[in-house]
């Protein structure tokens, strides 16, 4: 119970005291920063691993007559700490990142802010509550879209605002009318619609996963996320493709899986329509990445076909799927941040964005590009980095529930992946390496960035050759909903 | 712990050698003679038929499990062998290259995973290993780093990559197919027999990507040919190898003498089939080649051809299918023997001369005795001459072939005379081969080689002081790495029955041919129909050699459009006409959206510009985004429960909205 509060709190007065701490006390803050990420991330840990041994910790409150209950099940307690642990790597890589940046304190402000609601939709125990949080993590991460105050930057915060606005507004029409039907808004372990048979469910369901869909980047709902990569790196990294796009795609989760059931889902016929949908946004969306010339915009397209593997799992309603897209989350996650950061300490160090102008940079930044390469071999689904684990579940799930072509579709995406970034990595290391290339991987400030990079890398690696290091976790998702 | 050992011992030795600048001794060779005690000493009771087994206690899904039956140790022990032959010709051949740690560290990588790949117990961790093994070795690939080098990589990684994905497809439509673990050598229960089928296949697609074969072989003459000789010696030598290691493999899930049963009996001559179109594709683009690597590459495609077709001969047969798989299981292994000789040869005539193309070599036989005599002993070897390696192999697996075509399968009976033609093939670009390099007319060749001399002491006079000394230094070592190889060749050549007797036989057996011991040592090598047959091949070939060469045949090139480039740029071209026309359509579409989505923006959010309605009185001018959307959509929806389709109470739904 304290540590879920001490979660939950950490960012907000962490924040509200880096908000009033000085522009210029630079080292103060860095220091509150890491202090309070740590501190809830250990927290997170703490709940999360007595989740996943099957105690319930709740936090219930009533206020206005409605129910806000906060209390974290497996699929939360995972969610929750994989953003909080990877909160404490942006924390250290925006250190960095940061220095040669304007605005310190409205950035770790709401950095701060952010992590305290990311980790409310994670802990979230009801509806409402999810609804809540999901709508003000849109309010927290605007500012730090527009960090830059570019006018493309205000032009992508809006895009960002009114996409992540409509989506919620869906939900909190669904979110009604799913109070209407069954009267109960909480998670359990058994689903709040189960056992109701309804043709209009299926209008409930259109209704859920568009407003979950918009924050999960599902095809045609997914143009604000390549827009909001003029963010800065560690945002880009952190919000655009873990945190903010996680919380979409954990709402879809709970939608399917604790809102209608599996069993409900397989009955409604919008049900088995969105593995399709899935399966589209995945291919799609990697092959306009392979077209992208920006690096940010091609990690982009790239989150939103990776984002898809999770949900594709999730649609598949089978228990081995379900793993697959926890594995999944969490491996995709890692790598992901780790291609973010090592983008971002090339366009810091060399200052190009362009792939086609990357020629050769690998010279300079070689643990960097080093780093990137084993990253790209992951999202082919390579071992032994993580996402063969995810991928092989996912296609495992996708076969068991009669869906062959799942399988085949992921092996197509991996395919595809290979194309997009093995070529660049490639190309990084093209042309002889003259004497007179200097290595950019010197001073504090690339320390900062290149080590938790490294580190990501490294623990990529670590779960590949051993992946039931993160599989209680996974089991007792799985276990809870089937 | 002796699997760990053999994994462990090449990585510290990669430690060793990324810690330690500049040393002198020369790890890999340690490491492989290290490693082949161990495997020897090891894997000494797998052959009296107690397998190993070992299994990391490791908690979750996945924890790496290792074995050995005979077939692992025959492999392993091959494998430590002929590293260990290259490992003595490498320092010399990588001073005059450059680059030798990484060479170095790479290779010891490939080691580690090589052998993880041949004692893994289960489908994952033979993945892992295989994985790793492409990646290092996709560095020996681009080693040289030019232009041709870095797309002959591209090559090698886009197929290993997709040839590794296939295997997982494989892997993931096994399991659930049947009641498969996912253990190798264990027996199967099929439960969906077509899904089952498709696994296999897709099991053999992906190895046989590894291993060349048709139609998915037209990375290995790029990327052997591209590596520097000891790894072009160990990509053919053994890394293919591997390939035809995991189609044996596969092919074990089906297992030899049900394939009625369960419905995988096309398998068998399919498997056959592709066998002698990868022989034959091999054969007809190695008599044309005039690059000296790449007609020994065309040469490895064509021999992995023999491989496959006695696999396939084999599954067909079923329980009495033990010639064809042992016929496989032996060309292996003598395959990796010449052809790294081969490779070799090749390499310390290019070192010393700077030329592969064949046409430019000639009458080098008085510059290089030691490296003409080895590399003819090879030659015959790989032609296939009595006395030699090559000849028991393609015997026992031409009688496999044999029993096959008895049987009266008319694909059988064309692979028994395909499997002739390709003999007399084989023959004959191994004739051109080594006629053009040691016996052609030696004055134009010579004049050649000095005009490359004086152009380089013109360019640059340092430069060429280093080289000389390298081009008259001794190739000891170098021939002390092949002499080891063809003595073994010799070996085999002369006493056939060792190899199936010590090993062959029982690792036949143990891959679950009942009889194999009984039967196969009822075989004899030297019948008058066999050695004549070879004889007359190896006449035909010779023959054939000098036809071509007297006719020019071999300078033909063949029409631009069967070439791999061209149909590889056709299907590109329709890649990317598919693309941009989705493109386009992509575009097109997404404006249409874009233009619609624009105008219901502007319609709805554009308030100040004069646009502000009315809904029921109330000024939306005055209300935020959210609420206009959310009202937009409540509307629609009360319209619908009340009007269209009034399901339930209008008046619940309002109490809840209020």
């Amino acid at each position: 119970m304290l540590f879920l509060i001490l979660a939950l709190l950490s960012g907000v007065v962490g924040g509200l005291i880096v908000a009033a701490i000085p522009e210029s006390r630079e080292r103060l803050r860095n220091l509150i920063v890491i202090l309070f990420t740590a501190l809830g991330t250990l927290s997170c840990w703490v709940v999360g691993i007595s989740a996943f041994s099957g105690q319930s910790i709740m936090l219930v409150g009533h206020i206005a007559g409605f129910t806000f209950s906060l209390g974290p099940d497996p699929l939360g307690a995972l969610f929750g700490i994989i953003a909080s642990s990877l909160w404490m790597f942006a924390a250290v890589y925006s250190f960095g990142y940061m220095s040669e940046k304007k605005r310190h304190r409205t950035y770790f402000t709401f950095f701060l802010l952010s992590f305290s609601v990311t980790l409310g939709v994670a802990f979230s125990g009801n509806l409402i509550v999810l609804y809540l949080f999901y709508e003000l993590l849109t309010f927290t991460t605007y500012p730090l879209v527009i960090h830059e105050r570019t006018p493309e930057a205000v032009k992508a915060g809006k895009k960002y605002f009114l996409y992540s606005l409509s989506g919620a507004g869906a939900i909190l029409v669904a979110v009604v009318f799913t109070y209407s039907m069954s009267g109960n808004l909480s998670f359990s372990d058994k689903p709040i619609l189960a056992g109701s048979v309804d043709p209009r469910l299926n209008w409930l369901l259109v209704l859920f996963i568009v407003g979950f869909g918009v924050k999960a980047a599902i095809m045609p709902l997914h143009r604000w996320l390549p827009s909001a990569m003029v963010a800065p790196t560690p945002v880009s990294a952190l919000l655009h493709a873990v945190a903010v796009v996680y919380s979409g795609v954990y709402g879809v989760l709970r939608v399917i899986y604790s809102v209608f059931g599996h069993e409900l889902i397989s009955q409604l016929s919008f049900g088995r329509v969105l593995p399709w949908i899935a399966a589209f946004t995945i291919l799609v969306g990697v092959i306009i990445a392979t077209r992208q010339d920006i690096l940010k915009r091609r990690l982009a397209y790239h989150t939103i076909s990776q984002l898809s593997y999770i949900l594709l799992g999730a649609f598949t309603l089978q228990p081995l799927g379900l793993a697959g897209a926890m594995l999944h989350m969490i491996s995709y996650s890692i790598l992901k941040v780790a291609l973010f950061f090592s983008a971002g300490i090339i366009s810091e160090q060399t200052g190009e964005t362009e792939i086609s102008k990357m020629i050769g940079v690998g010279w300079s930044l070689p643990k960097t590009m080093t780093i990137f390469g084993v990253a790209s071999l992951g999202m082919i689904g390579m071992l032994p980095l993580n996402t063969f684990w995810s991928k092989y579940y996912l296609m495992q799930g996708g076969v068991e529930g009669g869906r062959w072509q799942v399988a085949v579709v992921l092996i197509c995406s991996g395919i595809v992946n290979a194309f997009c970034f093995i070529p660049t990595v490639v190309d990084a290391f093209r042309g002889k390496r003259t004497e007179g290339v200097l290595n950019k991987e010197r001073g504090k400030r690339l320390f900062l960035m290149l080590t938790p990079t490294a580190i990501l890398a490294v623990v990529a690696i670590f779960i590949g050759l051993w992946p039931g290091s993160v599989w209680p976790g996974v089991e007792a998702v799985v276990d809870w909903f089937f | 712990m002796l699997f760990l050992t053999l994994i462990a011992v090449p990585l510290l030795g990669a430690i060793v050698t990324l810690i330690k600048r500049d040393s002198k001794a020369n790890i890999s060779l340690l490491v492989s003679a290290i490693v082949l005690v161990v495997g020897i000493v090891g894997f000494k009771d797998v052959f009296t038929g107690t397998p190993a087994t070992f299994e990391m206690a490791l908690p979750g899904p996945f924890a790496p499990t290792f074995q050995a039956d005979p077939l692992t140790a025959i492999f392993v022990i091959l494998t430590c062998f002929v590293w260990l032959a290259v490992s003595m010709y490498t320092p010399k051949y990588m001073k005059h290259e450059g680059g030798e740690k990484r060479f170095k560290l790479c290779a010891l990588l490939t080691l580690s995973s090589i052998l993880g790949v041949f004692t893994s117990g289960d489908l994952f961790t033979l993945l892992l290993f295989f994985e790793i093994m492409t990646v290092t070795s996709y560095f020996w690939v681009i080693h040289k780093w030019d232009n041709d080098a870095i797309s002959a990589g591209y090559y090698y990684l886009f197929y290993s990559i997709i040839g590794g994905l296939l295997v997982v497809l494989g892997a993931v439509l096994l399991y659930s197919a049947s009641d498969s673990t996912l253990v190798i050598g264990e027996s199967v229960t099929v439960t969906d027999s077509r899904m089952f089928a498709w696994a296999i296949g897709l099991l053999i697609a992906g190895f046989g990507t590894k291993a060349g074969m048709f139609p998915l072989h037209s990375w290995l003459p790029r990327a052997h040919s591209a590596a520097p000789t000891p790894g072009s010696a160990l990509l053919s030598g053994l890394i293919i190898k591997v390939g035809i290691y995991g189609l044996i493999r596969s092919v074990q899930f089906v297992g030899w003498g049900n394939a009625l049963e369960i419905g995988t009996s096309r398998l068998g001559p399919a498997l056959a089939v592709l066998g002698v179109c990868t022989m034959l594709v091999g054969t007809v683009l190695a008599l044309f080649q005039s690059h000296a690597k790449r007609l020994l590459a065309y040469s490895s495609v064509s021999q992995m051809g023999y491989i496959i077709l006695g696999l396939g001969t084999s599954l067909y047969l079923g329980q009495d299918g033990g010639l064809g798989l042992l016929g496989a299981i032996y060309h292996v292994v003598n395959h990796a023997l010449f052809k790294a000789t081969l490779f070799m040869g090749i390499g310390i005539i290019y070192i010393k001369t700077n030329e592969l193309d064949l046409y430019k070599m000639g009458g080098l036989l008085r510059r290089f005795p030691i490296t003409a005599a080895l590399m003819f002993v090879a030659v015959l070897g790989i032609i296939g001459a009595p006395g030699l390696n090559g000849y028991v192999s393609k015997t026992v697996l031409h009688h496999g072939v044999t029993l096959a075509a008895e049987t009266g399968a008319g694909w059988a009976i064309w692979a028994e005379r395909l499997f002739l033609v390709t003999g007399v093939g084989t023959a004959t670009y191994f004739a051109k081969l080594y006629y053009l390099i040691f016996l052609k007319g030696s004055e134009k060749a010579t004049c050649k080689s000095t005009d490359i001399r004086t152009e380089k002491a013109s360019s640059a006079n340092q430069v060429q002081h280093g080289e000389k000394e390298v081009r008259h230094g001794k190739s000891t070592g170098m021939h002390i790495g092949m002499g080891i190889l063809v003595v073994t060749m010799l070996v085999i050549g002369i006493s056939p029955k060792l190899f199936p007797d010590v090993s062959g036989a029982v690792a036949t057996q143990g891959l679950g041919i009942n009889n194999a011991i009984e039967s196969l040592g009822a075989l004899t090598y030297w019948n008058f129909s066999d050695i004549s047959g070879m004889v007359i091949t190896l006449a035909l070939g010779v023959f054939f050699c000098w036809l071509g060469l007297k006719s020019g045949l071999f300078s033909l090139r063949l029409p631009v459009w069967i070439s791999t480039k061209c149909i590889s740029s056709s299907v590109q071209r329709l890649v990317s006409a598919i693309s941009k026309r989705g493109a386009r359509f992509y575009s097109s579409a997404s404006k249409l959206v874009s233009k619609v989505s624009r105008s219901a923006h502007s319609r709805l959010f554009n308030y100040s510009k004069s646009r502000a309605f009315t809904i029921f009185g109330t000024k939306v001018a005055g209300i935020g985004a959210d609420a206009t959307l959310l009202i937009v959509v409540l509307t629609l929806l009360i319209v619908w429960y009340t009007l269209i389709d009034p399901g339930l109470p209008v008046l619940e739904y309002m109490k809840l909205v209020s």
